[in-house]
């Protein structure tokens, strides 16, 4: 993983309509996987444990992908402010933003949450 | 997380994971990360303060998260990943606890929490893990240099004073984070974006994949980022330090072709990253419109959505064919017509029924509402229920026009329900739609049907001042529930939607519709009072769609033309030219070739000259009697407007024969001098023989006007009349112009280059001029006329010889006119192309002078597109060449009048802005091209000349929106163009300015022809001949394949060349080869160059001269 320390988050299945993004972090997965495992970055929407939270925390509505194989030295990982977290798929952008009730938690949690602009 | 990967992982991964978890040392992965630490210390230069400035920075910006984000980058995550990381990190944070113990003490401990939480549902359960953690800084701590930490106190300091300086740690601050963003622009440290060709449709494909090779390769995979973006197909992105690591990452990966790897100048990396989040805002009631089948572009009304499925209820007038759809539901065959679409009608369950189709009456479930169902669509009131994918329909910037809602209005439905669909038209309103004074109807709530005035606007709240008694003063409502209100008699003017610009009387209110009496077309229009201002304006309304505005004399399609007498929503009314009698005909926008605007004049019955604005009156025909000024002449076929004719606009057309000028001869003088002074503009020849004795005798096109002074037709006989002549003795000798006048030995003779008329004896002029050279005439550039001696001897034509001797052609720079200098030459150049191959070239990336962050301007011309890497190349091709080129970098960013018909306007930089789905670089044409450059003179200046040819097609676009194809033929000695319509050359000839015609862009198959360079005046049989043509020459890169290339070669040339860092290298085959053509050509006739060719190596056949 370059030399990035953090071990990878899990790289998505498969390439259609069944991929979602974490509305916070922007992870990109099928929803099976963060059903399976939650979000790598986003631990704390416990989305393995609360399977409805899934639908709460990610969405289908996303726009582009990157992968990030060095989240330290990628310059647009830090331009898309996706710097600080695990290597994997992301995507540049989510058209939604987290309900209420989860932004909370992430205050809760002291994890910044930056709403989407435009939403 | 890495568990659950890890098991499926390769072994590479192994070691790195137990690094993690098992806390005790790595050790044989210590080494090799130390290495690695080193090396990347070296790369960087600015060795170990990177990563520790930026962490303090990070902590200084942002928040909390960073807290843990770097401790799982350098502390928690850095067990396998890398000892120097760690301790730096342990280090620091340790000193963090020292300074400001009490909130970094706070942050550190959420985070580890964290970190314990995240770690405990994938590892051991470990309250133990901080301590283990400790443990291990303690450890560690020794390793660490002393400087180090001094350089760190420091650090410390300053982010301590970032840190009380802002406000709290608590704000999510928009503002911060925006000015945040604009320290993140890539500098030249950063990495690079690199543009990678891959297979359509696998774009998410390839980036994935890339993921998964950078997990199987580890470091090894030394790019850092891919990125797919939706919008651009056939290519993805990938960020690294070198164009090595990208194709080393993109080896063995069969959906990505790494062989032709763009830079993204870095000014145009945030573009490629900024994508907008599509905010998909569907409620009910929103108007949409279908994007795909049958009702694709309809207006549709979002009747439910259902967020988690992503699809949509919507509510549409449907587009069945019953008759189609009772043979289908039948079971009998049903012939498929693709083109037919069926037009909107609303479900009429009677004629269903009538034609024995099924209709089920059916209660939905959820909404209680009945629907009746055929053949599995649902219909109620009419209307089609359709269930979509949201991603079928498009929700933004939808404006329903008053028609379709008009029609979306249910028969016989009152204006209730419309008003409520009417909150989403409020949506659209600008800010400031109600001001102070506008009289305003409150529409929705219990204040429903209140009039009052509007006394202040605030935000969405408009306070009134209601009409009614014994209300409070003012009462606020808010913005949506009122809307503006009229009563008939209001004056008004529409100031948005389709009647933009009219202005009227309000004789009727409908609801929210009123009824105007236009002042211009006194005709009733409907309008939203939402469109509408109380004003005292009189205006013509809408007079005007693209370039053809009423009273217009248009070319229709069919060839016959007719002045434009009604402007309306999206056509015009246009009174043809047929004399006998009145044809209006409603033609559309693209059924107009072009607007006729010239001035021509013709004879009425007595052969006075009749030019526009001449009162005529007419004297035979159906409009007999009538009279009035001339408003357009064309073909002999006046218009002529008579405000007391009542139809038509007061336009009546009639033939130029029938009709006298009124006041007879109006002054001679007075006359001449107006001739003269549009004689300055000439610019057309004249379509109208004056008289059949003239015509026989002329078809030159100096043979214009007519308008010249002999009357009577006196002189008129003698056949030197009309010619063009130049004088060979007494004070005029020298000059050329045309004889307007006999008088017995003496003539009159306009001379061109003086506009003024001379008496000449006849004796000393000579008349052969014309039959030696029938358009050589000296150029006439429009009125800048003024040079008097025309160096005639420059021929016109120098495509004709195109192998002459560069030098035997002086370039008179007093022949220029301005318009020339306008098309042909050189707008400043922006940059200097050098810059522009700097910017793309890695090694000089910090020069890059034109690094404007945020809003890059000129990102269409010079993308990492294909395309663009030309259009940041040829411009230093030319100028290492040592070419006089001064227009060399034109062609990036010329704003040209041939830039609407270029199709090189694709965006080259796919941001999603100016998406247009699939081309990246399809066309990669820089804008501009058009001919443009045909003109440079590129071989030391021997085509300066027209740069259009003789059988080329052009598109002229007469002041039009349409251009219309056309055979260039000549150039006039006037400066204008003569072009026969049609792209075989059958239609009628017209006449236009060169900047009004650009040449036409070849497609494949067509036979083209050599615009520059030497081979000027070559035709080549096709494209495929040509790529032929262009391979065997690969060696000799010549101006000519350079010049080829804007047109259509670019592509094969990169292909041929791979990448762009080895344009450089052609760079110098050009310069060399430049010269050796010119050398070879110098000396070779036309008709030899075939052989030359064939002695360079390049197969015979593979292009064709013209003859």
């Amino acid at each position: 993983m370059g030399s990035s320390n953090v071990p990878p988050a899990q790289i998505p299945t498969s390439f259609g309509h069944e991929l979602r993004a974490c509305l916070r972090c922007r992870l990109i997965k099928t929803y099976d996987q963060f059903r399976e495992s939650g979000c790598e970055n986003c631990p704390f929407f416990k989305m393995d444990e609360d399977h409805e939270r899934v639908v709460d925390c990610t969405t289908p509505n996303f726009n582009g992908i990157i992968s990030v194989m060095d989240p330290t030295k990628s310059w647009a990982a830090r331009w898309l402010r996706i710097g600080k977290f695990a290597p994997g798929c992301y995507t540049l952008a989510v058209s939604e933003a987290l309900p209420e009730d989860l932004k909370n938690l992430c205050e809760d949690e002291r994890v910044q949450y930056l709403p989407p602009k435009g939403v | 997380m890495p568990r659950r990967g890890g098991d499926e992982d390769d072994d590479d991964l192994e070691p790195e994971e137990e690094g993690y978890y098992e806390e005790d040392e790595p050790g044989q992965l210590y080494d090799e990360d130390e290495e690695e630490e080193e090396e990347e210390e070296d790369r960087r230069g600015s060795s170990r303060k990177r990563p520790r400035s930026a962490f303090i920075d990070d902590v200084a910006e942002e928040d909390d998260e960073e807290y843990e984000d770097s401790d799982e980058d350098y502390g928690g995550g850095g067990g396998g990943g890398g000892g120097g990381g760690r301790d730096k990190k342990k280090k620091t944070k340790k000193s963090g606890h020292e300074f400001f113990d009490l909130e970094a003490q706070v942050d550190s401990d959420d985070e580890e929490e964290e970190e314990e939480g995240e770690d405990d549902f994938i590892d051991n359960g470990g309250a133990d893990l901080p301590d283990d953690d400790d443990g291990r800084r303690i450890h560690r701590r020794p390793l660490l240099p002393r400087e180090d930490e001094q350089e760190d106190v420091e650090a410390l300091e300053r982010r301590i004073q970032a840190r009380y300086a802002r406000s709290s740690h608590a704000d999510y601050d928009e503002e911060t984070t925006d000015v945040d963003q604009q320290a993140l622009l890539p500098s030249v440290r950063d990495p690079k974006l690199w543009m990678v060709k891959c297979a359509i449709g696998h774009e998410r494909e390839a980036v994935v994949c890339l993921m998964q090779k950078s997990i199987d390769k580890g470091s090894e995979l030394q790019i850092r980022s891919a990125v797919a973006l939706d919008h651009l197909k056939n290519y993805i992105y990938i960020e690294a330090d070198k164009e090595a690591h990208v194709k080393e990452a993109c080896k063995g990966l069969r959906n990505i072709f790494s062989q032709k790897v763009l830079l993204v100048p870095i000014r145009e990396m945030t573009d490629v990253l900024s994508v907008e989040s599509k905010a998909i805002d569907l409620s009910r009631d929103t108007w949409v419109r279908m994007k795909i089948g049958t009702y694709k572009g309809d207006l549709a009304k979002v009747v439910d959505v259902d967020n988690v499925r992503q699809r949509v209820t919507v509510k549409l007038i449907p587009r069945i064919d019953l008759q189609a759809l009772a043979s289908k539901l039948e079971g009998r065959e049903v012939v498929k017509k693709k083109a037919f679409v069926p037009p909107p009608r609303f479900m009429n369950i009677d004629e269903a029924r009538e034609l024995h189709i099924r209709v089920e009456r059916r209660r939905d479930p959820m909404t209680g509402d009945y629907f009746e169902n055929i053949g599995g669509m649902m219909f109620k009131d009419g209307f089609l229920y359709k269930t979509v994918s949201m991603k079928s329909i498009s929700s933004q910037n939808i404006k329903p026009t008053f028609d379709e809602l008009e029609k979306f209005r249910k028969p016989g439905e009152n204006g209730e329900n419309d008003m409520a669909s009417l909150s989403t038209l409020f949506a659209n309103r600008k800010k400031g739609h109600f001001v102070k004074g506008d009289a305003v109807i409150v529409i929705k709530g219990d204040l429903k049907n209140l009039k009052g005035w509007v006394e202040k606007v605030e935000e969405e709240n408009v306070h009134i001042r209601p009409e009614m008694k014994g209300l409070p003063k003012t009462l606020a409502v808010n913005e949506k529930e009122l809307c503006k209100y009229f009563e008939p008699g209001n004056h008004v003017k529409v100031v948005s939607g389709t009647q933009e610009g009219a202005t009227g009387m309000v004789v009727k209110v409908e609801q929210h519709v009123l009824i105007i009496l236009s002042d211009t077309t006194k005709e009733h229009i409907r309008v939203f009072a939402d469109d509408v201002v109380e004003s005292s304006e009189v205006t013509s309304g809408v007079t005007r769609i693209g370039d053809y505005e009423l009273h217009d004399l248009v070319l229709l399609d069919n060839m016959s033309f007719g002045v434009i007498i009604r402007v309306e929503s999206e056509a015009f009314q246009v009174l043809k030219g047929v004399p006998d009698r009145p044809e209006v005909a409603l033609v559309k926008l693209r059924e107009i070739k072009c607007k006729i605007d010239k001035k021509s004049s013709v004879q009425d019955r007595y052969k006075n000259t009749v030019a526009a604005k001449d009162v005529v009156r007419i004297i035979e025909g159906p409009c007999k009697g009538k009279q009035g000024p001339v408003e357009h002449i064309h073909r002999g076929i006046l218009f002529i407007y008579d405000r007391h004719h009542l139809e038509h606009a007061g336009f009546i057309c009639a033939k130029a024969h029938c009709c006298v000028i009124v006041g007879g001869s109006r002054a001679n003088g007075d006359r001449n001098g107006d001739s003269y002074s549009r004689f300055g503009n000439l610019r057309t020849p004249p379509r109208i023989p004056q008289s059949p004795k003239r015509f026989s005798r002329g078809g030159h096109p100096m043979d214009s006007g007519g308008r010249h002074s002999h009357r009577g037709g006196r002189g008129g006989h003698d056949g030197l009349i009309g010619t063009t002549v130049k004088v060979r003795q007494g004070p005029f000798k020298g000059y050329r112009g045309r004889v307007v006048e006999v008088k017995g030995s003496l003539v009159r003779v306009e001379l061109e280059s003086q506009m003024k008329v001379v008496t000449v004896d006849r004796n000393f002029i000579s008349d052969n001029v014309v039959v030696s050279t029938p358009y050589r005439d000296a150029p006439r550039y429009g009125s800048g006329s003024e040079t008097p001696m025309h160096p005639s001897r420059t021929p016109l034509h120098p495509y004709m010889t195109p192998m002459r001797d560069p030098g035997a052609t002086p370039i008179h720079d007093g022949m220029r006119t301005p318009m020339r200098d306008r098309a042909w030459n050189p707008y400043t150049p922006m940059s200097p192309p050098r810059d522009n191959w700097e910017d793309g070239n890695p090694g000089s990336w910090g020069t890059s002078p034109q690094y404007q962050p945020g809003s890059p301007p000129s990102r269409t011309y010079e993308a990492p597109t294909p395309g663009s890497g030309w259009a940041s190349t040829p411009g230093g091709n030319y100028s290492e060449a040592g070419t006089p080129r001064d227009s060399s970098s034109a062609y990036a960013n010329a704003p040209s009048p041939y830039l609407p018909s270029t199709p090189g306007g694709q965006p080259m930089t796919p941001n999603s802005a100016s998406y247009l789905p699939g081309t990246p670089g399809g066309q990669p044409m820089t804008p501009g091209t058009g001919g443009l450059d045909a003109m440079s003179p590129v071989i030391g200046g021997d085509n300066e000349g027209p740069y259009f040819m003789q059988d080329i097609l052009v598109n002229a676009r007469r002041s039009g929106e349409d251009s219309v194809v056309g055979i260039f033929r000549e150039v006039l000695p006037d400066g204008s163009c003569r072009i026969v319509l049609g792209s075989s050359g059958n239609g009628e000839t017209i006449t236009v300015l060169p900047n009004e015609m650009d040449v036409v862009v070849p497609r494949k198959n067509d036979k083209i022809k050599i615009m520059a360079g030497v081979l000027r005046g070559a035709t080549v049989l096709d494209d495929s001949l040509m790529r032929k043509y262009f391979y065997a020459v690969k060696r000799w890169v010549t101006c000519v394949d350079l010049d080829l290339k804007r047109w259509r070669w670019q592509p094969e040339m990169m292909k041929l060349l791979g990448n762009s860092e080895e344009v450089g290298a052609v760079e110098g085959l050009v310069a060399d080869s430049q010269q050796r053509w010119l050398d070879i050509m110098k000396l070779v006739p036309k008709w030899d160059i075939t052989k030359k060719l064939g002695d360079l190596g390049v197969e015979d056949g593979c292009w064709v001269l013209a003859n």
